[in-house]
């Protein structure tokens, strides 16, 4: 009877008794497989995860089930949880053992913060101790998390929130034995950690904070460092194991990030000398070259430099930065400065031009939308080559043309319904709404167009300038259009419409606008 | 009980054609649409997202494509942020390779549905995962199919989750 009860699944009919525990099929959902458990809904999480272990063959201790965005205990029952006939429950498999949470200090957060809170993460470190200190510190972050990653994760916390103790730390010998360079080599091409070795040695300590953290910063650098120096060791193992490529990344990820951070606080009477510097000479990718200076840890840059702005509105960093989030005003009296002088790939235009951008980061994707090749515009290999660019500025002049001539093939053209006047709409005339909505895409091309050419590497010669973009139309009507709006025509898009429909006759213009109100 | 860490979980939503779907769509499909979806899930201070080049993550909103059109919270997760990684990375090998990328039938929203559920339980909502059977069900989505389904879509900006061993 007790069975019968079981499959008819509906004890509750039996008065005046506990209701006997339900079967219930549960499915557990992998990213590679779901599986379908059935077992009583009273039975522990625990037990559940020895089930699936036995059909998935894999240690109990490394499953975590997910339900409902909430991870599931050992020790809770599937129906405390809700996990209800014909439930799904997530489940992940994990590569490691779960680290068991590091009583040790120094990890205080679970592991999985990588902000860079130097000083802060209670490491409590003084600068004036030295190298052993430091390395009885790492020995407690080793014994302290167990996951490699998690340790180098910390010690690049650790080592940069002491810059002037990286220093003494690269000075131990055991240190570069591990990094494998002797103290005496003194390679004059300056390979990464021959140039950073040499460096403390040579010059005082402050300096050499300085200038090991920027020459850290140099991509390049960095990953020759890191991956050359210490892959045959510990870290090629780390890749290979399957998983530990992002560990890894995770890693070069926090360190740069930390690396780059460290400059924001240095003295900024060093920082546009040292900027200009690497600004040009690395500017081999062009400046607005995005793609792979750094392929792994490029999206950790982005958030890098948003920490790093305060003094370095202008450096490189802060260019990727400028073409993610962020609006302000638009300011293309900047961006007509850089113009003027295109041939000439001075460090100032090409910061002035960096701070457009960086300050206007929409202008870029309002570029893309502005265009009706949007689709099928891959939006790098214009920037990056100048022909391209070149190209495209006369398909942009060409359409404004056209849809100042025409004004009812503008809207099919741009995608929006007002004219395409208003050009430097930051000067005086514009009104507001008409600079916010109407992003002067010819202005924001010849910026490109200089940047590209006073970059070092540009081949072409540069065009001349072109001539400062034709004025506005609103200018050259400006007469009558104050005239209309003191007769009360308020909206000036139509009234400018009509002045350059009827090529400012505004009687004329009066007259279309009183008998076809369209806009 | 030891206190569980709560992330917020959020969608958010692109349009990727800023907003010339919303007007040109009666004309061209027959039926309104309010725009072309591009969604992505951000979560630890990350954003996520599938494109023809795999599984990408970036800071929130550090694509090419800027600040989301709308965001919609999907509620909160406990799911730490190494266990998220391990499951995307087993993601990105199974189910979301760059190579299985399909704009009707297995795109960003495909994920973003996938693992918005594993994070929190709930889905995305409809309209974004809907957008694909809507355009197949107008002749003119059915004309083009063949081309649009040639279509890869991969927002610049991000970084990719790669394969084991796998450095570019």
């Amino acid at each position: 009877m007790a069975g019968a009860r079981e499959e008819a699944g509906d004890s509750r009919l039996v008065a005046g008794r506990e209701p006997p525990p339900r079967i219930i099929t549960v499915t557990a959902k992998t990213p590679q497989e779901r599986q379908e458990f059935t077992l009583a809904e009273n039975c522990s999480v625990r037990e559940f995860k020895e089930q699936i272990s036995m059909r998935l063959n894999c240690d109990v201790n490394r499953l975590v089930l997910i339900f409902t965005g909430k991870i599931l205990r050992d020790q809770d029952t599937l129906s405390q949880r809700g996990v209800l006939d014909g439930t799904t429950v997530h489940l992940v498999v994990r590569n490691r053992f779960p680290g068991f949470t590091p009583s040790c200090h120094l990890t205080a957060t679970p592991a999985t913060s990588n902000q860079p809170i130097p000083g802060s993460n209670s490491t409590g470190s003084s600068p004036s101790t030295g190298a052993a200190g430091l390395l009885t510190r790492l020995g407690r972050i080793a014994r302290g998390s167990p996951d490699l990653a998690d340790f180098l994760g910390h010690l690049a916390q650790l080592l940069m929130a002491v810059p002037e103790a990286v220093v003494q730390f690269l000075d131990d010998p055991s240190i570069q034995g591990l990094l494998g360079e002797t103290p005496s080599s003194t390679n004059p091409s300056g390979t990464g950690p021959g140039r950073l070795m040499a460096q403390p040695q040579t010059a005082p300590p402050a300096q050499a904070a300085e200038t090991v953290p920027e020459a850290l910063r140099s991509p390049a650098l960095l990953r020759e460092l890191l991956m050359l120096r210490a892959d045959e060791r510990g870290l090629g193992a780390l890749k290979a194991v399957p998983g530990g490529d992002n560990a890894l990344r995770q890693v070069y990820a926090d360190i740069q990030q930390l690396m780059l951070t460290v400059p924001a606080s240095a003295p900024r009477a060093k920082g546009p000398a040292s900027l200009s510097g690497p600004s040009n000479s690395s500017s081999s990718a062009g400046p607005l070259r995005l793609g792979n200076v750094w392929p792994g840890a490029q999206g950790r840059v982005l958030g890098a430099s948003t920490q790093a702005t305060s003094p370095y509105s202008s450096s490189i960093p802060n260019l990727y930065m400028g073409l993610g989030p962020g609006s302000q005003d638009m300011s293309p009296t900047i961006g007509k400065g850089a113009l003027p002088g295109p041939s000439a790939p001075s460090a100032s235009a090409l910061r002035n031009a960096l701070n457009v951008l960086h300050q206007n980061p929409s202008l870029l994707h309002q570029l893309t939308a502005g265009s009706p090749l949007r689709p099928r515009l891959p939006l790098l290999p214009i920037l990056t080559n100048p022909r391209a660019l070149q190209a495209w500025l006369q398909i942009e002049q060409g359409l404004q043309t056209l849809s100042m001539e025409i004004p009812g093939l503008g809207p099919c053209l741009r995608g929006s319904g007002r004219p395409h006047g208003g050009h430097g709409g930051g000067l005086a005339g514009g009104s507001n709404s008409r600079v916010s909505s109407q992003q002067p895409t010819l202005a924001v091309l010849q910026l490109l167009q200089a940047l590209a050419h006073a970059s070092p590497n540009a081949l072409q010669t540069p065009p001349p300038p072109p001539p400062l973009p034709p004025p506005p139309s609103e200018g050259r009507f400006q007469q009558e259009l104050d005239q209309l709006k003191a007769m009360g025509f308020s909206n000036r898009d139509a009234n400018l419409q009509a002045l350059i429909a009827t090529g400012g006759d505004i009687h004329a213009a009066i007259e279309r606008l009183l008998g076809a109100p369209q806009a | 009980m030891e206190p569980t860490n709560l992330y917020p979980v959020k969608l958010y939503v692109y349009d990727l054609s800023k907003g010339l779907a919303r007007r040109l769509s009666p004309i061209m499909l027959g039926k309104q649409l309010e725009g072309i979806w591009h969604t992505s899930i951000v979560v630890h201070k990350d954003e996520f997202f599938f494109g023809s080049g795999g599984i990408s993550s970036c800071p929130p909103g550090g694509t090419l494509l800027g600040p989301p059109d709308s965001v919609v919270e999907v509620g909160s997760t406990e799911v730490t942020e190494e266990i998220f990684l391990e499951y995307l990375s087993s993601l990105g090998e199974s189910l979301f390779r760059g190579e299985a990328y399909n704009l009707f039938e297995h795109n960003c929203n495909t994920f973003s549905n996938e693992v918005a559920q594993f994070l929190t339980g709930k889905k995305i909502p409809s309209y974004i995962t809907d957008l694909p059977s809507e355009v197949l069900s107008t002749p003119f989505g059915q004309a083009l199919r063949p081309l649009l389904d040639s279509i890869q879509i991969q927002p610049p900006g991000g970084n990719t989750f790669g394969r084991p061993n796998s450095q570019s």
